[in-house]
């Protein structure tokens, strides 16, 4: 029952966030200088088709009417269609625009839809290099503060935490690629391409994984329940694992759910560099483009996710630990 | 001295303002010490001085033009590596002959110029917002609450890449976009320690003596709880420049010819087979950089968690 109602909750507040999102960048894109109709029509097309077309697409009603119009769409599922993009793959735009092929233009839930799933197997390969790594360490610096691994830990964090992404993304495919030839870098052409990526986001990912979990242990290592689980007589690896891991995780997953927004950033500047199929280099090609349907589709559809995970992660850390029930 | 010091964080809640200030001051001075008595941090100072030295210097007394082309020195590579180096570009020119050392570090005054900026302008908001939805409470404060959570369920990235790219991004512009990207963190910490504060006899007497609400805030409440905020927005300022040549990389950023760290090693990324310097060795120095800033905000902050947790 509890669940039920706090579910009903979230999902409401859930609905009003996303709603916020799409009107704000619904506005900021038509109030930014930046005529996307000039791009469709090509530099050379007269003023007077621009503003023919602009108007037959609605572009120059006032926004709320826009706004209202677009929104309307939405709630019935339909996202609009791209501006630029064609059901069959190839670029249009330029100077070949005419209305007869607006019929064939994608889908924008289309486009999100297929590159949804690469972005996912993309960022769950990330996240568990990360785990795995920053797990390691975090845990072996959090039970001895101080020590070695501590030391470690802090370094490998301090380094880690200032490596830019995208020049990381360049170093790694010219070593493991270009130079040892052990990794494909650039494309997607099966599940070994998904490889690099991933670790330059894992990279990206573990400095704040490590600290906090290392933190979180640490704190955890100096509870009373510790000390009295030693005069109960167990023994010190039950202790860190069936106790102090347990209640550490806890900051380690609301991490997670407000990591989305970094791990989504960090998607779009590796998918651009190694031209990976997903969601991240759809945005980036659509901005470029200025296909607001797409961008406005694609910031739905974040945001939507975005707080889902947030409501996954708070009733994961509920069943984890029942007192944070509220 | 750490006598008086260990007393004054002993003491209790604080009765009259001239104590309050003294221990803000206090409680600054103790981040402060701490941090500077830390091996990283002072590696990490001695680094940033170094490179901002060099950044303010070097391109001016060397009197090399970032921008200038030399084609009869075009893809040089760095000293001692390859066959053709000279001491003239210690770093190796591009592939129309522009000296990387110069044009790396005139990239690193922007992106340190930007990266200060805004994380100044990004305190400025956060503070002033978080403060007065802590000191005032009620309505106020549950509006600026509102939105400080839906700007943070906001993939901010987003929004950037979109403004950016359909103006024209020039650094006002890019240092406004990354100021409003980070204040609701700054606004929720200044709030709980607002809300915490206001409540202490010494607010209620300056209160009662009819001291107005700014006056209070300005002199009390800011002077008390800002120092331990700016000293860990250190951190921020490299997270800022890792934005900012993000957006550069993606030619969203301070456009050429003006070098920037993105817009190099974007530029040095088609000729990565034949001149591998181009794209990595900015990167090297961008790197520097941001350890040595890292290293310096790492150290403030261990320092206020351990102030913070033993007083």
């Amino acid at each position: 029952m509890f669940v039920l109602s706090f579910l009903a909750r979230r999902l409401a507040q859930g609905a009003v966030i996303v709603f916020l999102v799409s009107l704000l960048i619904f506005t900021l894109l038509r109030v930014v200088p930046g005529d996307p109709v000039r791009l469709m029509a090509g530099g050379m097309a007269p003023e007077a088709l621009i503003e023919q077309i602009a108007t037959r697409m609605g572009l120059r009603d006032p926004i709320p009417v826009q706004f209202g119009r677009y929104l309307g769409h939405v709630v019935q599922g339909d996202l609009g269609q791209s501006f630029v993009r064609p059901a069959n793959g190839a670029a249009t735009g330029g100077a070949n625009f005419n209305d007869a092929t607006r019929g064939e233009r994608a889908e924008v839930i289309r486009l999100i839809l297929d590159a949804l799933p690469m972005t996912l197997q993309l960022a769950a390969l990330a996240l568990a290099f990360a785990l795995v790594f920053s797990g390691l360490l975090g845990i072996a610096a959090g039970l001895r503060p101080g020590g070695i691994a501590d030391r470690v830990a802090f370094a490998v964090s301090s380094v880690f935490i200032s490596l830019p992404n995208f020049w990381l993304g360049i170093v790694l495919a010219l070593l493991l690629s270009v130079k040892l030839g052990w990794l494909p870098a650039i494309g997607y052409g099966g599940f070994s391409y998904t490889v690099l990526p991933a670790l330059v986001l894992a990279v990206e990912l573990s400095p704040v994984l490590i600290r906090t979990l290392s933190g979180a242990v640490a704190a955890q290592m100096s509870e009373s329940y510790v000390a009295v689980g030693h005069v109960r007589g167990l023994s010190r690896p039950r202790i860190v694992a069936a106790h102090a891991l347990r209640n550490a995780s806890v900051p380690l997953l609301n991490l997670l759910g407000v990591q989305f927004s970094s791990l989504l950033g960090g998607v779009i500047i590796v998918e651009y560099i190694f031209d990976y199929p997903g969601l991240g280099l759809l945005t980036i090609n659509a901005v470029l483009q200025r296909d607001f349907p797409l961008i406005q589709g694609i910031a739905i559809v974040t945001s939507a996710i975005f707080v889902l995970i947030n409501i996954l992660v708070d009733l994961a850390a509920t069943t984890i630990d029942p007192r944070l029930a509220y | 001295m750490d006598a008086v010091e260990t007393s004054l964080a002993l003491a209790p809640p604080h009765a009259d303002p001239a104590e309050a200030r003294l221990m803000s001051r206090s409680i600054g001075r103790r981040i402060l010490g701490q941090a500077t008595g830390s091996t990283g941090f002072r590696i990490g100072l001695a680094l940033v001085l170094i490179l901002a030295l060099a950044a303010a210097l070097y391109p001016e007394l060397s009197g090399i033009d970032p921008v200038k082309m030399d084609v009869r020195a075009r893809l040089l590579p760095p000293l001692f590596l390859g066959d053709k180096w000279s001491w003239a570009h210690p770093l190796g020119t591009d592939q129309i002959g522009r000296d990387m050392l110069v044009r790396s570090l005139v990239g690193l005054r922007t992106s340190f110029l930007i990266g200060v900026a805004s994380v100044a302008l990004t305190l400025l908001i956060g503070c002033a917002l978080g403060t007065v939805a802590g000191y005032f409470g009620g309505r106020t404060d549950t509006v600026v609450m509102r939105i400080t959570d839906a700007q943070l369920s906001i993939p901010m990235i987003i929004l950037a890449i979109a403004v950016l790219g359909v103006s024209r991004p020039t650094i006002p512009a890019i240092i406004l976009v990354l100021g409003l990207s980070n204040w609701p963190v700054y606004a929720r910490v200044m709030r709980s320690v607002v809300m915490a504060e206001r409540g202490r006899e010494y607010v209620c007497a300056a209160q009662v003596s009819g001291a107005t609400h700014p006056r209070i805030i300005l002199t009390l409440l800011v002077p008390l709880l800002l120092p331990p905020l700016l000293f860990t927005s250190v951190l921020d300022v490299a997270r800022m420049m890792i934005f900012e040549s993000t957006l550069g990389f993606l030619g969203l950023g301070v456009q050429p010819p003006t070098p920037t760290f993105g817009n190099i090693i974007a530029d040095g990324r088609k000729y990565l087979l034949n001149a591998w310097w181009i794209a990595t060795m900015p990167g090297l120095f961008l790197c520097l950089t941001l350890t040595s800033i890292n290293l310096i905000g790492a150290a403030f902050e261990r320092a206020r968690n351990t102030i913070h947790g033993g007083a």
